[in-house]
């Protein structure tokens, strides 16, 4: 079982931390070739949503691999049901970067998108998981 | 072949569990600053209260990154319990201390302001900074070189 | 079987470091070190409520400074920030004080020389003391700190504490921006030679604050000047500095409030209703919009002693959207010369009307550009409100995200609309002539003779040492040069005709009848019987035109070269400055050494030496003709010269900018 998901969060993990990087680059095009959708100076919110998504895509990557890893590691310390955490984690690990992203897409000035909606719900699941983790120990 | 607790590192489960509370304790201030934004509090967002935002900021993330730093040196002990060699309670104690003054420096530099309790918030950073380094220049200085 | 493998406990163990730990030691020393220093040199700025000698920001009343606004209108915050709206009054500061303080000499002054020292963040000046009654002689010199600032544009003007509780003063001295140099306080104001301007304590307070700042509130414990300054109890507030959000926008406090809650907020954003909270000045009818802006930038006074008493108190009533005239008379004497307002107005001040308007009642000083709108009939005459102008139909306070302009080059361009720099402005609302331009201007497609902006809004109002555009939109007429002496647009640009060859044009194109005409008038180019025989503002106007780059296109230049020089003499210093500057900018004109504001001797000696230079080029007689009072020899017509100016309005003029 501990096996299943640690596979299922090694693989999460990683291609999580992949799409945060390509956005990573992406966001860096969209600077190096000052494209005018990013970087007008109206588009500040647009900015900052999308650094928040590829930030926090690339932590909940590794977030996803430091859990994997931690069930085989030292699975003594994995907490007794790891359905919970793990879906949790799973959770967080969409709607966070997700929702900033989307947030981000189309802005109202000082406001992100609708999107953003995603954020909040997925940092309470994060903290669910990190919690139900933590608890476990 | 899993690691039974009997092969465990003395301090990979206090690590680990370290990791996940921080982990849970600044990810709920990134929470908390999520809350400012949205309701578009005054004395987060306010012109003149930027380095605030900064500061706040700063600690949510480099507690975040500090709790995952736990993870990943109690994790580490597991595969190389002797990581750290004999300074595994200074590099322990080191993380501790930093995981308190990088992100609390950060936090309390950014409640007032100014001031000099603005000021005196900033001597923890540099130290917690310093204790950070020493604990990763301990570790990273015991791990064998590649052949 | 897993393809993942896991890991093993390391075969070999690590080597053990070394015992000694004084690398921990040094490094953790070290950065207690740093915060120690960090600490040590930490010098925290006083809040504004602490600040005492001069007028704090206090929003109150509603009123909660732009610094609210920021996290849900960046975009608008930017712009604003950029304008020249916000920097009208700042505090004094590296950014905000423009000249160099540092040791600097001031002789461009009244009295003695101002001299100025940087203390740190602070600015100082020592200079006579204006308030000294006693014996010239006598006159002591007095040390004070500049705190407020007025201007950033043209002109940076200080003021300083006068040492009585919030109460302010000028310095002696102005100092211009482009120009890089002082000005003494007097001769950058339009105002006879012979009549010196009081410079009062507590001006600023009582006067610059209402226009100048957002919600300001005078605060005198005694109506200003109804008693001695020092025996008054001043405790000026402005909810802020500069002209801010609110100033447009009304208080915001319970927008504020209102959009705390996400919900709500984005609510609002979803929609396309009006916020009841807040004002948009562009969602108000015609009227009431312009009137927002007219709050500033118009002529206007206090019904009563009791408005400006509570005024004084409580700072200006009005808020957007309110009808202006509510709370205040807006002077209009195209319309209501003989009303008692203005009556009571001019009798307090017998030059008021002319210091400000021109014979007809149409505004001739900038700044009151409301009055300008009031006046034009694509205003006062309008249908409807759509096809009502209002300031909004040309100028914007918040550059919109899709203009490729800069907002720096936004702000230096008047604020213009997007794309209403161009022919755009008009023909939103005179659609039929756009499709023959040429039909309707008469002059080629593109050149400066087909801007609707020439013709309908030429250069006559006066201002800040130069003219803006004039506001009462209007068509060239020789009727109104000749019956009010206000130049018109045609002869402003074509500098070297008369007023016979502009009313011949006018006939022949519109069917505009000529009015009577004198000898001169049909004989020597408008622009010279202007700056021979017109008052100062007039001259001045002229001036400004000769150094115009379109009517210098026209018109040729080498021509105006000794007509210039001769105004190097104006009595006026405000003349002698825009003709020194329209020399400067004309290419056959030798070097100009001149200080316009310098001892009359030197500025004497110097016009001479200007014009003997004159004499020994080639472009002197480069062209000769009867209506540019030059001869065929080259020689200036000295005697038609003399004759203009003794039959010349020599009236003394003060324009109350």
């Amino acid at each position: 079982m501990a096996d299943r998901y640690f596979r299922r969060h090694l693989h999460l993990g990683w291609w999580t931390l992949l799409a945060a990087v390509a956005l990573g680059l992406g966001l860096a095009l969209l600077r190096l070739f000052d494209v005018e959708t990013y970087q007008h100076p109206a588009h500040e919110t647009r900015r900052l949503m999308w650094t928040l998504a590829h930030v926090h895509g690339a932590v909940l990557g590794l977030l996803h691999i430091l859990f994997g890893v931690s069930l085989t590691l030292a699975p003594s310390l994995a907490p007794p049901s790891l359905r919970l955490p793990s879906r949790a984690l799973t959770a967080a690990g969409l709607l966070l970067p997700v929702g900033f992203f989307l947030g981000g897409v189309s802005t109202f000035a000082g406001d992100p998108g609708l999107g953003i909606v995603g954020v909040p719900v997925g940092a309470v699941c994060l903290l669910v998981a990190v919690v139900a983790t933590a608890r476990g120990q | 072949m899993a690691v039974s607790s009997h092969d465990q590192a003395p301090l990979t489960r206090t690590h680990v569990r370290l990791g996940w509370w921080s982990l849970a304790c600044f990810l709920s201030l990134g929470f908390l600053l999520e809350l400012l934004h949205g309701f578009k509090i005054g004395f987060y967002l306010d012109v003149g209260n930027e380095h605030r935002r900064l500061m706040w900021t700063l600690a949510h993330a480099h507690g975040a990154l500090l709790g995952m730093v736990h993870l990943a040196f109690g994790l580490s002990l597991q595969a190389a319990p002797s990581l750290g060699g004999n300074r595994q309670p200074v590099v322990s104690t080191c993380l501790v201390g930093a995981t308190v003054l990088l992100p609390g420096g950060f936090l309390l530099g950014g409640i007032w302001v100014e001031g000099q309790l603005t000021a005196l918030a900033f001597l923890l950073v540099p130290v917690g900074g310093a204790l950070l380094a020493t604990a990763i220049f301990l570790v990273a200085r015991s791990v064998p070189r590649p052949r | 079987m897993s393809a993942i493998r896991r890991p093993r406990p390391s075969a070999r163990p690590l080597e053990p470091a070394p015992p000694s730990s004084w690398p921990l030691a040094v490094l953790l020393a070290a950065s207690l070190g740093l915060g120690l220093a960090a600490f040590a040199n930490f010098d925290p700025s006083t809040s504004e409520d602490q600040v005492t000698g001069r007028p704090i920001a206090r929003p109150d009343n509603g009123y909660v400074s732009s610094d609210t606004c920021q996290s849900c209108h960046p975009g608008e915050y930017a712009s604003w920030h950029g304008s020249f709206h916000r920097t009208m009054t700042q505090v004094a500061s590296e950014t905000s004080v423009r000249a160099d303080f540092a040791g600097v000499e001031v002789t461009n002054t009244h009295g003695r020389p101002m001299r100025l020292e940087r203390v740190g963040d602070e600015f100082w000046a020592e200079f006579d003391d204006p308030g000294w009654e006693g014996p010239d002689a006598d006159r002591p010199r007095i040390r004070r700190q500049v705190v407020l600032v007025t201007g950033s544009h043209h002109q940076n003007i200080y003021w300083y504490a006068t040492e009585h509780e919030r109460g302010l003063n000028v310095l002696p001295s102005v100092y211009l921006i482009k120009e890089a140099r002082w000005a003494s306080r007097s001769a950058v104001v339009l105002h006879p030679p012979n009549q010196s301007l009081a410079m009062l304590d507590g001006h600023w307070n009582a006067i610059c604050i209402a226009c100048h700042t957002t919600q300001g509130k005078t605060a005198f414990s005694t109506p200003f000047r109804s008693e001695a300054f020092r025996d008054q109890t001043i405790d000026t507030t402005v909810a802020e500095f500069g002209i801010a959000c609110e100033s447009c926008h009304g208080p915001a406090e319970e927008h504020i409030q209102a959009h705390r809650n996400p919900v709500q907020r984005y609510r609002q954003r979803l929609t396309d209703a009006p916020d009841p909270t807040i004002v948009q000045p562009t969602r108000l009818d015609p009227q009431r919009s312009s009137q927002v802006c007219g709050q500033c930038h118009s002529v206007w006074e206090f019904y009563d002693l009791e408005g400006e008493r509570l005024a004084n108190e409580h700072g200006l009533p009005y808020r957007p959207g309110d009808e202006l005239r509510d709370t205040r008379f807006v002077a209009q004497p195209s319309v209501d010369r003989s009303s008692d307002a203005i009556r009571t107005l001019a009798a307090t001040d017998p030059e008021f009307l002319r210091g400000s308007f021109w014979p007809d009642g149409t505004i001739r000083v900038s700044g009151r550009e409301y009055n300008g709108l009031l006046d034009s009939p694509c205003f006062r005459d309008a249908s409807t409100p759509e096809r009502t102008l209002s300031c909004f139909s040309c100028h914007a306070m918040h550059k919109p995200d899709n203009d490729p302009r800069s907002v720096v080059n936004w702000a230096d361009t008047h604020q213009m609309a997007t794309g209403m720099e161009s022919n755009e402005a008009c023909l939103q609302c005179h659609e039929p002539i756009r499709a023959n331009e040429q039909a309707h201007t008469r002059h080629a497609a593109g050149s400066s003779g087909s801007s609707c902006y020439n013709c309908h809004m030429p250069y006559t109002s006066y201002g800040l040492l130069k003219t803006v555009r004039s506001h009462t939109i209007s068509s060239p007429s020789v009727t109104e040069s000749v019956r009010l002496s206000r130049p018109n647009a045609c002869n402003l640009c074509h500098l070297d005709q008369t007023l016979g060859w502009t009313a011949e044009q006018l006939e022949a194109w519109y069917d505009i009848s000529s009015p009577p005409l004198s000898e001169d008038q049909r004989s020597v180019a408008a622009s010279l019987v202007w700056l021979l025989g017109g008052d100062a503002g007039l001259r001045a106007i002229t001036a400004q035109a000769m150094g115009w780059t379109p009517a210098q296109a026209v018109s040729g230049t080498s021509w105006m070269v000794p007509h210039l020089g001769e105004a190097l003499g104006d009595d006026y210093d405000a003349v002698r400055f825009i003709a020194a500057r329209a020399l400067r900018s004309i290419p056959e004109a030798p070097s100009l050494t001149y200080d316009f504001d310098g001892p009359r001797e030197v500025r004497v000696a110097a016009a001479i030496s200007f014009l003997r230079a004159w004499r020994g080029t080639p472009a002197r007689t480069a062209r000769r003709a009867p209506e540019l009072l030059i001869d065929a020899d080259g020689e200036l017509r000295l005697d038609v010269m003399r004759r203009l100016a003794a039959r010349g309005d020599r009236r003394p003029l003060f324009l109350r900018e």
